[in-house]
């Protein structure tokens, strides 16, 4: 796809959870189908953002890009190596490279352990990452990287504020020097205010370290900006995928556009300009996925090829010979472009309720 | 004016020291408005709205000064039963997590019904009936079976939906949402605030949406008080205030938001971090933080200026700059 050299390549990755009856005899009735056939790849120094509703899978798609679950099916290839099939000292060495950066900011910590502890304790892990007289100046040093004062090195996590607590998550996460960090939804526990100091300081560590990100987050506003890249989730699927101005200027699935409809724009002058649509119901469940289209239940365009084939995240056909930002994959038997975001801003048209125009 | 909040004062006695939570809150809504109070964690936006309603924990929590009005009325010297027969009857809130504020061991069905057997001395089966009723309000699908089904048997925004049930239940003259969608998924948050949006004008309500969602607050609000520390530091109509903010804190919030509809390379951050309520800072309570500070900042309390708007209604900053914080952006 895009980029020189994916350093990440995700192949019909699977997750199901099975879901049993009975005590002695354990029999599957089921399963959650948490990630449900899922491909990207991600080139270095890129930021694949990924967005979705709760239970569209994000999270368990995290984990498994960071070895803390293995897949039912599919591969996740690291260097060409896939990473799902290897154990002992090889899986070891890959975990040192893709490094995650938790949610909770409260829960992620130990609350006791001092900060150099839990900062340092990836180099208990892999010794051969820094010497051991060499890990205190080390931790100090990423302290200093993340805007924290390293004098606190021998403070508790309960001594720091949220947006403090998430420093030190990051300064974690970059200790053994990874080329990739998966972040989960890594400033929604935020204030607003906070929010943007620890997106800035991934932007800063990106280009200062080369770093590759898999963002994942509900908040699209944030995805956008931090991402070159963006894939929208639905129902343990992608089913819509491009560079972040294709899918957020000229989304062609209507999920997506039913998504991107519903974002509170801080501006009170949109409201009278934008068109909302307002999709019914609530996501289906994952033990029971739709057939065909798994978007079709709430989807108003559905028809009945929908119910009957699964749409192929690829470029549609009404697309296939134009170049335009609307050439991008998208999974819909009647993928159609639609603006929902007003371009540039709805200041750029020049007409305010009010006010008389000039 | 349906209610007006002067003055308020609330303060929280802890082991380590009293904490100022309320430092002199004053704003007001009328019937068929809404006010947005917005404020990060902390800033007393709740608390503010808990003591309203009357349903502030005390102790720890103590109201030391102030008057909420009403319907004329100072909420504040009426006896305890007095209150409850206004709470819930008149005025009623909704929650943000309406997972914890139901009870998880009644019926839906019994939880709204319940209102009108105790407020309106109706039979258990006349306030089923209108239990169900109110259910098909908020766009319940299949009422008439659903009643009998408990919270943990619905969705989130259909709980959330309960819980608008249930504020509306007795045609209250003030409805105050705490973050009533936070907990939500933008297109289930999109249907929750456009129901309540239209039942508020249905029955003519006033309506305090508490929050920290920009977004949210430029689609609903008609008037936003902005709070930080316990004070209010800027009120405002929605329009003037995200066209031009006449307070430094304000226009840090707007700035370090990322925009679905622009791409920056880097987002205004406001350095520094909220303050201890323990230990609000001399002068202004946001002078470390703001880049606009001069001496006079860090030793007066800015009171309340007021701002000339663009769009008519009151305008107020506390700040000593606001002239330049409006000229900057102008």
């Amino acid at each position: 796809m895009t980029g020189p050299e994916p350093i990440l390549e995700v192949s019909g990755l699977l997750k199901h959870y099975p879901l049993t009856r009975g005590i002695l005899f354990k029999k599957q009735v089921g399963a959650v189908k948490a990630v449900d056939g899922v491909d990207f790849t991600l080139a270095r120094g890129e930021t694949l953002g990924i967005v979705g509703e709760s239970g569209c899978g994000k999270s368990t798609l995290a984990r498994l890009l960071v070895n803390l679950e293995a897949p039912t099916a599919g591969s996740i290839r690291h260097r060409g190596e896939d990473i799902t099939r290897l154990s002992g000292r090889a899986l070891k060495a890959v975990r040192r490279n893709i490094q995650m950066v938790f949610q909770d900011p409260y829960t992620s910590l130990n609350p006791r352990m001092t900060v150099g502890d839990i900062i340092g304790e990836p180099y208990e892990i892999h010794p051969e990452a820094a010497p051991k007289g060499d890990r205190r100046r080390r931790v100090r040093e990423l302290l200093d990287v993340v805007g924290l004062n390293p004098e606190y090195i021998n403070r508790y996590p309960h001594q720091f504020s949220g947006g403090q607590r998430q420093r030190i998550g990051i300064a974690r996460g970059l200790a053994l020097r990874p080329e990739i960090i998966v972040a989960d939804e890594p400033v929604s526990a935020l204030d607003v205010s906070v929010q943007a100091q620890v997106i800035n300081l991934l932007a800063t560590l990106q280009a200062e370290f080369g770093l590759s990100y898999v963002f994942i987050a509900h908040d699209l506003s944030i995805v956008r900006h931090i991402s070159d890249r963006v894939g929208v989730m639905y129902l343990g699927r992608i089913v819509e995928t491009g560079r972040d101005a294709e899918i957020y200027d000229h989304p062609t699935h209507p999920y997506t556009q039913a998504l991107l409809s519903a974002v509170p724009v801080p501006d009170p002058r949109a409201r009278e300009h934008r068109e909302r649509i307002i999709l019914s119901g609530d996501v289906p469940s994952p033990t029971d996925i739709p057939s065909g289209c798994r978007f079709r239940t709430r989807c108003w365009k559905a028809r009945e090829r929908c119910t009957l084939e699964v749409p192929p995240l690829a470029v549609p056909e009404e697309f296939r010979l134009t170049t335009g930002p609307a050439a991008h994959d998208s999974a819909c038997h009647f993928a159609e472009e639609k603006r929902v975001v007003p371009p540039e801003g709805p200041a750029a048209s020049g007409d305010e309720p009010h006010t008389e125009p000039a | 004016m349906l209610l007006e909040v002067r003055d308020l004062h609330v303060e929280f006695r802890t082991r380590d020291g009293i904490a100022k939570a309320v430092n002199g809150v004053s704003y007001a809504v009328d019937a068929g408005e809404t006010l947005a109070v917005l404020g990060e964690s902390g800033s007393g936006k709740s608390v503010t709205a808990q003591a309203v309603m009357g349903i502030l924990d005390s102790p720890p929590g103590r109201i030391t000064g102030g008057e909420v009005l009403f319907q004329g009325r100072d909420l504040l010297t009426l006896r305890e039963d007095e209150r409850r027969r206004i709470r819930g009857a008149r005025m009623a809130m909704i929650f943000q997590d309406a997972l914890s504020a139901l009870n998880p061991v009644l019926t839906v069905g019994a939880q709204l019904g319940e209102m009108f057997v105790v407020h309106r001395g109706m039979s258990a089966k006349d306030a089923r009936a209108r239990a169900v009723e109110l259910m098909d309000r908020v766009r319940i699908p299949a009422a008439a079976q659903r009643v009998r089904d408990y919270p943990h048997q619905f969705s989130g925004g259909m709980r959330q939906r309960i819980m608008i049930a249930m504020a509306l239940a007795l045609e209250p003259a003030l409805i105050i949402a705490d973050e009533p969608t936070t907990a939500l998924d933008v297109t289930v948050q999109a249907q929750v605030m456009d129901l309540l949006a239209e039942l508020q004008r249905e029955y003519r309500m006033g309506l305090i949406l508490i929050t920290h969602d920009l977004g949210v607050v430029a689609d609903v609000a008609d008037r936003i008080a902005v709070m930080y520390a316990g004070r209010i530091v800027e009120s405002a109509p929605v329009h003037d205030i995200y066209k031009a903010p006449a307070h430094p804190y304000t226009r840090g919030l707007l700035d370090s938001i990322p925009r679905l509809d622009q791409k920056g390379r880097q987002l205004y951050a406001i350095k520094g971090l909220p303050p201890n309520l323990m230990a609000i800072p001399p002068g202004c309570a946001f002078n470390p933080r703001c880049p606009m500070a001069q001496d006079v900042c860090r030793t007066d309390v800015p009171p309340l200026y007021e701002v000339a708007g663009d769009h008519g209604g009151e305008r107020v900053s506390a700040c000593h700059f606001w002239r330049e914080c409006l000229r900057d952006r102008s």
